[in-house]
């Protein structure tokens, strides 16, 4: 009871760091597990996409402050350029080097994708420089909240507090609603789970393919650009990233969309409290979270078992 | 009217149909028969452009269809039942059989037309309707597929070892059905590959032995 009395509010603050921290994570692994379900490759450029995500919205931000745009600007500047990102380089990726890797050995897919990875890094130190990014207008328009905790009140920003759970929380209905219930999204739903029957259905896979990339890119960007305004930008980003998503994607089990969900917020919360509580810890605990799940349930928390054959 | 004319196909570089020519005329019920790795899936996946020809061509109704992609042969009006069944186990059956009538972007009431059709050759699968695919037996997975193949087939339907793995209760359900399909579907073209002759002889009206990648007519 003491400790809870003197610690209460660094675990107030660690819950409500966690929970932002996991919704940038969420949309990341998100858009990995998607692009897994239809190519079967790992992408490890997918962290790259966060990166760039987030240095485009950053730089972009700032030019258009430097303007004299309003503040609240800021917010639709951070959509426009992970949309951008994701239709730019998805389409770029997935045409003229993924979609050539499909049918080749993990181990080569694996190498291909850890050297554009290493390749966009060094692009993104040219293009954006080595010098840590900090646009922090909509964070600073939006805000402060006090959040009631117990008989005390934990100032947290509002966009942190609203806006990246909020469009987390969004992105998960949308595409829960869009993989069940629309054509395409049981399109893409059809070949993850089997490319040759879908095809003979008269799915263009090749073309649902491209498709879910460039979504997964963009929802990649998307993760970067709003969880800019919260750090500053530096080098290796996207590299911390993609390693954090891997874990999140192999602790949730492939090809589920809530279980992803889930396993952000454990893991969003579990290196957050880490943070507060034992910061020498805070790299290892997503994956001794991850090896925990792995070792009881190999498939993943929600991941299903091969369904049985006859 | 579906062809297949000296088709040679490769899987990982090894020989797997070396010129295979057969033709299964419109109204035609033709078993395809071989052994385990004679060449009978490999025939269909061929016929549905899932494999690329080496040597040879694909003809439907007298038309080259040879380079039409795999997606593009439902179009064409051919259905396929793989032998593996390969329903989507987290759709209904229902939307299991709509499925690739939906991506072909036929009219609302077309649709309705072909599932009532469906419905009326396979009338257990209005019962299994609502349930998930991943949720049923082996052999009713197979009267599924067969449903699904039927939903874009208006001209060919290939229906791979159909009765491989079923209950003798269901063989005998699956065979009547596919009995009522001659009187239905006059028009269409069936093959149907099997190990073993019997089941089919009273089905179809030509049976083509397969073995090592050759056929002849028996």
């Amino acid at each position: 009871m003491s400790w809870f009395a003197e610690n209460g509010l660094l675990v107030g603050l660690a819950l409500l760091d966690g929970l932002s921290y996991a919704a940038a994570v969420f949309m990341v692994a998100v858009g990995l597990n998607l692009v897994f379900g239809v190519m079967r490759v790992l992408n490890v450029a997918h962290g790259s996409l966060y990166a760039i995500g987030g240095y485009a919205a950053a730089s972009l931000g700032l030019f258009v402050a430097s303007l004299g745009a309003p503040p609240w600007a800021g917010l639709p500047v951070l959509l426009a350029a992970a949309v951008l990102v994701g239709a730019l380089l998805g389409p770029l990726i997935e045409r003229l080097l993924l979609r050539r890797m499909q049918d080749q050995e993990p181990v080569l897919q694996l190498l291909v994708t850890f050297a554009l990875f290493m390749i966009l890094e060094d692009l993104q130190k040219l293009a954006f420089g080595v010098q840590p990014v900090v646009f922090d207008a909509p964070l600073k328009w939006l805000g402060t909240v006090d959040v009631p905790f117990g008989a005390d009140a934990i100032p947290f920003t509002a966009y942190q507090l609203y806006v990246l759970p909020g469009v987390a929380l969004a992105t998960l209905a949308i595409l829960a609603v869009v993989l069940r219930y629309t054509l395409v999204g049981r399109m893409v739903v059809a070949v993850t789970v089997d490319r040759e029957a879908a095809r003979a259905m008269g799915i263009d896979a090749a073309k649902v393919t491209l498709l879910t990339f460039t979504a997964g890119a963009a929802l990649a960007a998307l993760g970067g650009a709003l969880a800019a305004p919260t750090v500053s930008l530096v080098p290796g980003v996207g590299a911390s990233t993609i390693v954090l998503s891997f874990a999140v994607v192999a602790t949730a089990g492939l090809g589920q969309i809530e279980g992803a969900a889930v396993a952000a917020l454990l893991i969003g919360l579990g290196r957050s409290f880490a943070v507060y509580v034992a910061p020498e810890f805070e790299v290892v605990v997503p994956y001794a979270i991850m090896v925990t799940v792995l070792l009881f349930r190999p498939q993943g928390l929600f991941g299903v078992a091969e369904t049985r054959r006859i | 009217m579906l062809r297949l004319e000296g088709a040679a196909v490769e899987i990982a570089g090894v020989t797997v149909l070396r010129g295979v020519s057969f033709t299964v005329p419109p109204g035609g019920r033709v078993a395809l028969i071989g052994r385990n790795g004679a060449g009978k899936t490999t025939t269909l996946r061929t016929l549905m452009g899932l494999l690329p020809l080496r040597a040879g061509r694909v003809e439907l109704d007298g038309q080259d269809a040879t380079h039409v992609p795999a997606h593009h042969r439902a179009r064409l009006g051919i259905g396929y039942a793989p032998e593996e069944r390969r329903l989507f186990g987290s759709f209904t059956v229902r939307d299991n059989l709509l499925l690739p009538a939906q991506v072909l972007g036929l009219a609302g009431p077309e649709i309705a037309r072909r599932l009532d059709a469906v419905y009326g050759l396979l009338p257990e699968l209005k019962e299994f309707g609502p349930r998930k695919a991943a949720g049923l037996s082996g052999g009713q997975g197979k009267m599924v597929a067969l449903g699904r193949a039927l939903m874009v087939g208006t001209r060919a339907v290939l229906l791979d070892e159909p009765f491989q793995g079923l209950a003798p209760a269901l063989a005998l359900r699956y065979a009547e059905a596919l009995a009522r399909l001659r009187a239905a579907l006059p028009d269409v073209a069936i093959l149907i590959t099997e190990s073993s002759p019997d089941l089919l002889r009273a089905l179809v009206d030509t049976t083509i032995e397969i073995e090592r990648g050759e056929v002849s007519v028996a």
